[in-house]
């Protein structure tokens, strides 16, 4: 009874606080680039309103956590996922176009790797509710 | 900003991440004392964000203060939303929830202070 599987119940309290923390950090800080110093880094700064907007969806369909939104915040982490590793890939193989961090620049290592290892667990945890619940 | 009460708020923060962390080994729910921890951090950080700003406008000093009142004014909200989502969660989860706050305040509290200092 105590780990109910509902996604977001027992450990899936602790994946929306996660979430959340990115959903708000990117947001603000996200904001404030795109109104202030857009043109030092356009690439990298779209790139942080887009990786902004992936966790806030992810942070509020995990947190609702009715089928539907299972459904959702699988497809925005799986976006999530794709985003750090090609946005981390192109970050190293051309610099130029991010002189300014973005989120996901160089895999999330300015956020000790947080971003590349968030999807994973979250993936993984949507599956584990799955299992466990097949008929929900 | 690199006072005494930024340093407790430092200090508060990992006391309570390593209290939550006890609970969650023990398989223990947040109860009213670890509450009213969280929510004493969450004053903490109101406090902080008052003094933050006040000292900001006693300054001439060259820094990103947007940046800077960005942080100040959001960072309550984590501990405050952390005490929210954890309080009616009946597994040791909850717990779970106190210790990521717990942790990510003393980064924010470094942070801001990076910020003050022109980081």
């Amino acid at each position: 009874m105590s780990e109910s599987p509902a996604i977001n119940r027992g450990f899936g309290r602790v994946l929306v606080v996660l979430y959340a923390i990115f959903a708000i950090g990117a947001t603000s800080r996200s904001a404030l680039q795109l109104a202030t110093r857009f043109d030092e880094a356009p690439v990298a700064y779209l790139l942080s309103a887009f990786a902004a907007i992936v966790y806030v969806i992810a942070t509020v369909a995990l947190a609702r956590g009715n089928r539907t939104t299972s459904r959702v915040a699988f497809i925005a982490i799986a976006i999530e996922m794709a985003g750090v590793l090609i946005v981390g890939t192109i970050s190293l193989i051309f610099p130029e176009y991010f002189p300014r961090a973005s989120v996901w620049s160089t895999y999330g290592s300015g956020y000790l790797f947080i971003p590349l290892v968030l999807p994973f667990i979250g993936l993984w945890w949507l599956r584990k509710v799955a299992r466990e619940e097949p008929t929900r | 900003m690199t006072g005494a009460f930024s340093t407790a708020t430092i200090i508060v923060g990992l006391l309570i991440a390593l209290w939550a962390l006890v609970y969650l080994l023990l398989k223990r729910p947040v109860d009213r004392y670890l509450q009213a921890g969280t929510l004493l951090l969450t004053a903490m950080f109101v406090v902080l964000a008052i003094g933050g700003i006040v000292q900001m406008f006693g300054t001439n000093q060259d820094f990103a203060r947007a940046e800077f009142v960005g942080y100040l004014l959001l960072s309550p909200l984590i501990p405050l939303g952390g005490w929210w989502w954890a309080k009616n969660d009946e597994s040791r989860w909850g717990s779970g929830v106190i210790m990521v706050v717990g942790l990510v305040m003393p980064v924010l509290v470094v942070r801001i202070q990076q910020v003050w200092a022109g980081v």
